[in-house]
């Protein structure tokens, strides 16, 4: 088979592989994954070339109010059934993550989606993600940022009553000397950001689509 | 001597005076502003307009209002200090409480007992012949801490460090039920206070804290007892005033007294309770054994999270009906629409998903992506997607429930709808959005069930035989969420797919 013929099957599979996470297809989506994986595509380039805009346009349809949290997590399903398959051959062949986070919902509070949706957005970014889980202690924080060393640390509230935790959390942080080592970005909904300036975070973000530009511009990388 | 204003509320042609310099928020709640954030600045929904006099704009006002709005006079409720005597226009809201006039069974007790129903938002309470259950006098009342906010987590930060909540709602329902007695103050032996756990904990001034952070589980769970003469009441000194036990999280006697009033557990029969009040508590069981949880429901049907949504009061939207190409909409108490409470929201979305103005998935699909129902009044993309995560969660608390039982909502006999906004909802429209997954004729609308339940436990001679009651933490049982995602979206149109 001619290689121009090949490229051609690569890109008409690829673009299944769009629909298919733009869609919440999950199937389609790691049974392209597959195809192309066989078909000796590069895994970065399946990444940057179709995963990461795909999640990007989600992300543009949530915040244009066409996508709400049912699509979301479909879509975020079927992006993480493709990046299953293609994230070893991505560290074998030494593929670099846009940026490494790690990211919970504070001590006292359980509320879950809504970080689950920061993960899948960033994740879908190309960025490397730890989930520390819902009713996070300070120590936790601390020890996953000596363990992980991440660029960025992300937090998340849903009551008033527990966005307090935000704060005793950023001093814990502060007191365990490890405050300038990384970046830190807040959000919830009754978080704001006033709220964020007063408790020294470096970054506040309003839904999970925003939070890729805003972890995108703590680490200095160009926006689209 | 103390240097006063006067305020003048229009149209209500009210007047109270206030300590110059003294915050606003409270007295203005009373009198019918809403306060949907409980003061946070947070939500602009508290807008009132100066119309004679100064209230100069405060750094919120700036934040939240444009320019054009300040000059018109338009500022927050929530952050107004006492300044200089002023003329407010504030809509005066009339709201119907719901009471209940529904027969008690007789029993062997003398003398009178009062029965309150403490809810977050109204308090409803009636003065009764222990003998008979009959009702003698009723009293309704706006609950003074919707000051501090219209959700309970509002008032359980506030009351993290103060205890003017407790004093406050201790010297309203004395007042409150000391008018209610009225000549009969005499013959009162009992008062039985039924409500939320965050009720329960203010009115008997319980530490709050155990319920501001996971797992919101307090220690103090149980019935407390006072003596009329020790709150200061103006009923006889040794009448006893109980405030009845929570059943756990945030679960209170409320939902117990609901359990008493329909009887849930008649017989081995599958039955549900559903009170869509401010929490959204949901009761499921038979005669053995009794589920209870509680949902965040209520400030999603309130203004807030609605772009014009109201509290059921004088000038909400109530009712949306389609006649022929045109939409319908009821306004209670008449004239032209303000906003739209609950029960109109619901409405308003069972029409538009019959018409195809909004998909299943919750998308106006018409170009302007606006809802219109009447007079400027309409429903915007976000207020559905508000609805949709309230119905989603009350729905998910639902299935979760009869899933952790052993059933299904076709082994449900009956569900029974009760709370103010249970009340006022069309059970057809509920059905049709996906909020309550059951046929229509197994759902009985069912008035104030906490009232209700309360008399039949003030006037019984013996505590009632109940099945077990199991509080269950709905965020701990791992299939919630994935209910929740599922139950977001609306049951599609017939022959769509």
């Amino acid at each position: 088979m001619q290689n121009k013929d090949m490229r051609e099957e690569e890109m008409i599979d690829l673009k299944k592989l769009y629909d298919a996470i733009l869609n919440g297809d999950a199937k389609t989506s790691v049974a392209v994954t597959r195809q192309a994986i066989e078909a000796k595509c590069d895994p970065s380039e399946v990444i940057n070339g179709t995963m990461i805009p795909a999640m990007a346009e989600v992300g543009r349809l949530y915040e244009d109010e066409e996508y709400f949290v049912p699509e979301m997590l479909l879509s975020a399903r079927a992006m993480k059934g493709a990046l299953e398959l293609l994230r070893p051959l991505l560290l074998n062949a030494g593929g670099k993550p846009t940026g490494r986070v790690i990211i919970g919902t504070v001590q006292g509070d359980l509320h879950d989606i809504g970080k689950n949706l920061v993960i899948s957005m960033l994740e879908g970014a190309g960025f490397d993600v730890t989930d520390l889980g819902i009713d996070v202690a300070p120590e936790t924080f601390i020890a996953a940022i000596r363990e992980r060393q991440p660029h960025i640390v992300g937090m998340s509230a849903l009551l008033t009553v527990t966005m307090p935790a935000i704060k005793t959390t950023i001093d814990a942080i502060l007191a365990a000397g490890v405050r300038d080592q990384v970046k830190i970005m807040i959000g919830g909904a009754p978080v704001t950001k006033e709220y964020a300036k007063e408790v020294g975070a470096d970054g506040y973000s309003v839904n999970a689509s925003v939070a890729v530009s805003v972890a995108k511009r703590m680490l200095n990388i160009g926006i689209a | 001597m103390n240097d006063t204003i006067s305020v003048r509320l229009s149209p209500a042609d009210v007047s109270f005076e206030a300590e110059r310099g003294r915050p606003l928020r409270g007295p203005l709640a009373l009198h019918g502003v809403d306060l949907p954030c409980g003061g946070a600045a947070a939500c602009g929904g508290c807008r009132i307009r100066v119309l004679a006099g100064t209230l100069t704009p405060t750094v919120v006002d700036r934040q939240s209002l444009t320019a054009r709005e300040l000059a018109e006079g338009w500022r927050l409720a929530c952050k107004a200090r006492a300044e200089s005597d002023v003329v407010l226009e504030v809509q005066h809201r009339t709201i119907p409480v719901l009471a209940d006039d529904r027969p008690i069974p007789a029993g062997r007790r003398r003398g009178l007992g009062i029965a309150v129903d403490v809810g977050s938002t109204t308090i409803a309470a009636q003065l009764i012949d222990l003998a008979n259950g009959a009702v003698l006098g009723v009293r309704t009342a706006l609950n003074p801490q919707v000051a501090e906010g219209a959700d309970v987590m509002s008032r359980v930060r506030f009351a993290l460090n103060s205890r003017a909540l407790t004093e406050r709602i201790r010297t309203f329902l004395g007042a409150m039920l000391g008018d209610l007695a009225g000549r009969n103050a005499g013959r009162v032996v009992e008062v039985a206070l039924v409500g939320n756990t965050v009720m329960h904990h203010l009115f008997c001034g319980i530490d709050v804290a155990p319920l501001s952070h996971a797992p919101f589980a307090s220690s103090c769970l149980g019935e407390q007892r006072f003596s009329a003469g020790a709150l200061h009441w103006a009923l006889p000194n040794e009448t006893i005033v109980r405030f009845l036990p929570c059943l756990g999280g945030f679960v209170g006697s409320d939902i117990l007294a609901g359990i008493v009033a329909v009887d849930l557990g008649r017989d081995q029969g599958l039955r549900a309770l559903v009170d869509l009040g401010t929490n959204g508590e949901i009761a499921v069981g038979n005669r053995d054994r009794i589920l209870v949880a509680s949902t965040a429901a209520g400030t999603a049907f309130e203004a807030g999270a609605i772009r014009q949504g109201m509290r059921a009061a004088t000038g909400a939207i109530s009712r949306v009906d389609v006649e022929g190409s045109e939409l319908r909409c009821t306004v209670l108490g008449g004239g032209d629409p303000i906003g739209i409470c609950g029960s109109g929201v619901i409405d308003a979305v069972a029409v538009g998903l019959e018409t195809g103005a909004i998909n299943a998935k919750g998308r106006i699909v018409t170009g302007s992506r606006r809802f219109p129902l009447a007079n400027g009044i309409e429903l915007v993309q976000a207020d559905i997607r508000e609805l949709q995560l309230a119905k989603g969660a009350i729905a998910a608390g639902l299935h979760i429930l009869l899933r952790q039982w052993g059933a299904s909502a076709d082994d449900l006999r009956t569900l029974y709808l009760s709370g103010a906004f249970g009340n006022d909802v069309r059970p057809r429209s509920a059905i049709r959005i996906g909020l309550l997954e059951v046929p229509p004729d197994r759902v009985v609308v069912s008035g104030n069930t906490a009232l209700h339940g309360t008399k039949m436990l003030l006037c019984a001679d013996e505590a009632p035989r109940l099945a077990a009651i199991d509080h269950v933490m709905l965020a701990a049982d791992g299939r919630f969420e994935e209910a929740f995602v599922a139950k977001m979206s609306f049951p599609a149109r017939r022959g769509e797919d």
